[in-house]
């Protein structure tokens, strides 16, 4: 096994130990990106990763992130180099300055290696509307399976052990369900919880900043470095930041967890349902108090409407500004109107126009009552009981993922139970602004498949516990497709 | 709630500053008629009439004020690299008046 192929927490120590450096590293990270097949990366910063890393010579033993590749999605901002989103219409941007969270981890001296792919400004779930096209599941020579998007990317560079962590925005599901079909750790922190100054908005009263990892600790590693309040954004929490390690090993008992059991009936998959069965068994083993409890179906069936109505709405006006002219492709015409509509036509691709014009038409006077405010109405009720739940509860438990990872080529009645619950449930995370984790639990057909954990707001520390004594009992850690047994 | 219709949606494309395809309108008239059956799903429920809508998650206070920090602004030309067409310091437009 090569040093690349450890958690953070192994990789710190390999490195203080002086076992490895991190020009090593970083020239092992750029080779395995020239070499992966599976349509991941933007821009490879290869002369930044490696200038910066050379300078790297004393190692910081109490600083974890001293020298660890990663990677970022594309719609994050970083100073000097290409930013895209993945969108024609940001085709040759580059920013002029860091996205809160990348200032921050190039403050710990982590080395930024390559910008990852995503669904075009991070809108679509499937990993395939880029600006390559499909980004194909690690797991998967044969390349017939999504990894799933938004952040497909950065899922697929740290399934491949290209890095240990890759930045990654989450909007419905964009890294809780990567991370399922890419069997590692996806986290959503609490809404304002990691700064969003830098993230190109795409829904901003449901977007969040977070990350994949091989292991829950990595993730509570961080969350300690990426959480707090920063002043370039006033969304972000002004709520105290917690040690978020500090919980990571206490005993579960006294712990209390709900499943819906309306969630789990929209579920199909007998071997999803089994395995699910068997992990709360051993939640139980360890002290958890697991309960089933009820959610009405119809208003879970509102699910996937409410968020796709005013995830369109938010869209459509938050990417008013992407016009060829400020940045992006200049196109020559009589007025400037017409050079703004050149610059639209030719840059939005077919998926982001349909997803426009349905939000410009929720919007519309004669028809915001019905759908745009509905839907804000709908959420609002949704998010009231869920938080009920949470009275009694410390965490929301269930399935990541109706299956494993899809095939391309597969096709989705949108009109069903399957499609609008147990595909499309964990958007609840964004509605109430809830830390949410998924955590790799099993494997069928030789690909990965996750369970997903929410919490209440701003109890990071509690997630990461109850998340990772499930990775402890299981062993599901550190998992990669390089290293697949 | 106006009719979805061909030119309903032109019309909200244009508002949007693009075009499309006739072929593209179609599959987004196809699409509508899904994302229609979907938010018949919340119509059928009066009772969400009774929630006020939702704009964010939970409030986040936002009661202090930044301190004034000098710092010197980025230059014009850094301001300016992303703007393809641009003359004397300028971002360079057709003339608006003629």
């Amino acid at each position: 096994m090569n040093y690349l192929d450890l958690t953070i927490t192994a990789m710190h120590e390999a490195l203080v130990k002086k076992q490895v450096t991190p020009l090593e590293l970083t020239s092992e990270a750029i080779k395995r990106i020239k070499e992966d097949k599976n349509n991941a990366i933007e821009y490879l910063c290869e002369q930044e990763a490696l200038a910066f890393a050379k300078t790297l010579t004393t190692p910081e033993k109490d600083n974890p992130l001293w020298g660890i590749p990663f990677a970022v999605k594309d719609n994050i901002s970083t100073k000097d180099i290409p930013t895209t989103a993945s969108a024609d219409i940001l085709n040759g941007y580059v920013p002029i300055f860091d996205a809160t969270a990348i200032s921050k981890l190039k403050a710990k001296k982590a080395v930024m290696i390559a910008k990852t792919t995503l669904d075009s400004l991070a809108m679509g779930g499937s990993g395939t509307t880029g600006h390559l096209g499909k980004t194909y599941n690690p797991y998967d020579p044969s390349h017939t399976r999504m990894i799933a998007g938004s952040s497909c990317g950065s899922a697929s560079v740290v399934s491949s052990s290209i890095v240990p962590f890759a930045l990654g925005s989450d909007t419905g599901d964009s890294i809780r369900k990567p991370a399922s079909f890419a069997g590692l750790v996806g986290f959503k922190p609490t809404w304002g919880r990691i700064s969003r100054f830098g993230l190109f908005p795409f829904v901003p009263s449901l977007d969040a900043l977070g990350f994949f990892t091989r292991s829950v600790e990595d993730a509570a590693i961080l969350l300690n470095v990426l959480a707090g309040h920063d002043e370039a954004d006033y969304t972000s929490s002004l709520v105290q930041v917690d040690d978020y390690t500090k919980e990571l090993n206490n005993p579960l008992k006294g712990v209390k967890i709900a499943v819906i059991q309306e969630i789990i009936d929209s579920f199909t998959d007998q071997d999803i349902i089994k395995r699910f069965n068997e992990t709360i068994k051993i939640y139980q083993s360890l002290g958890a108090k697991v309960d089933y409890v009820h959610l009405d179906k119809h208003l879970l069936m509102t699910l996937f409407p409410t968020y796709y109505i005013i995830s369109c709405a938010e869209a459509t006006s938050n990417n008013a500004n992407l016009d060829g002219i400020k940045f992006g492709p200049y196109y020559d015409a009589d007025n400037y109107i017409e050079v703004m509509k050149k610059a639209r036509t030719a840059g939005f691709s077919e998926r982001i126009k349909r997803r426009f014009v349905l939000g410009s038409f929720a919007l519309m006077k004669e028809n915001q009552n019905e759908l745009f405010l509905r839907a804000a109405k709908n959420r609002h009720k949704i998010v009231d009981e869920i938080n009920k739940i949470f009275k009694d509860y410390d965490v929301i438990y269930a399935p990541a993922s109706p299956s494993i990872a899809p095939r391309f080529d597969s096709v989705t009645n949108q009109l069903q139970d399957e499609y609008l619950i147990a595909d499309n449930y964990m958007c609840i995370g964004n509605f109430g602004g809830y830390p949410s984790l998924t955590l790799p639990v099993g494997f069928k057909d030789n690909m990965p498949f996750g369970f997903n954990l929410t919490a209440k707001p701003f109890m990071e520390a509690k997630l990461f516990n109850i998340a990772k004594a499930l990775e402890d009992k299981l062993g599901y850690f550190n998992l990669s497709a390089r290293n697949k047994k | 709630m106006k009719e979805v219709t061909l030119a309903s949606l032109k019309e909200a494309a244009n508002r949007l500053l693009f075009d499309m395809s006739e072929a593209e309108y179609k599959t987004l008239l196809e699409e509508f008629k899904t994302v229609s059956k979907q938010m018949a799903l919340i119509a059928e429920d009066k009772s969400v009439d009774n929630y006020s809508p939702m704009i964010y998650p939970f409030p986040v206070a936002t009661d202090s004020l930044r301190e004034d920090i000098p710092c010197k602004p980025e230059s014009r030309e850094t301001i300016l690299k992303n703007a393809k067409n641009k003359m004397a310091g300028q971002i360079k437009l057709p003339k608006v008046v003629s």
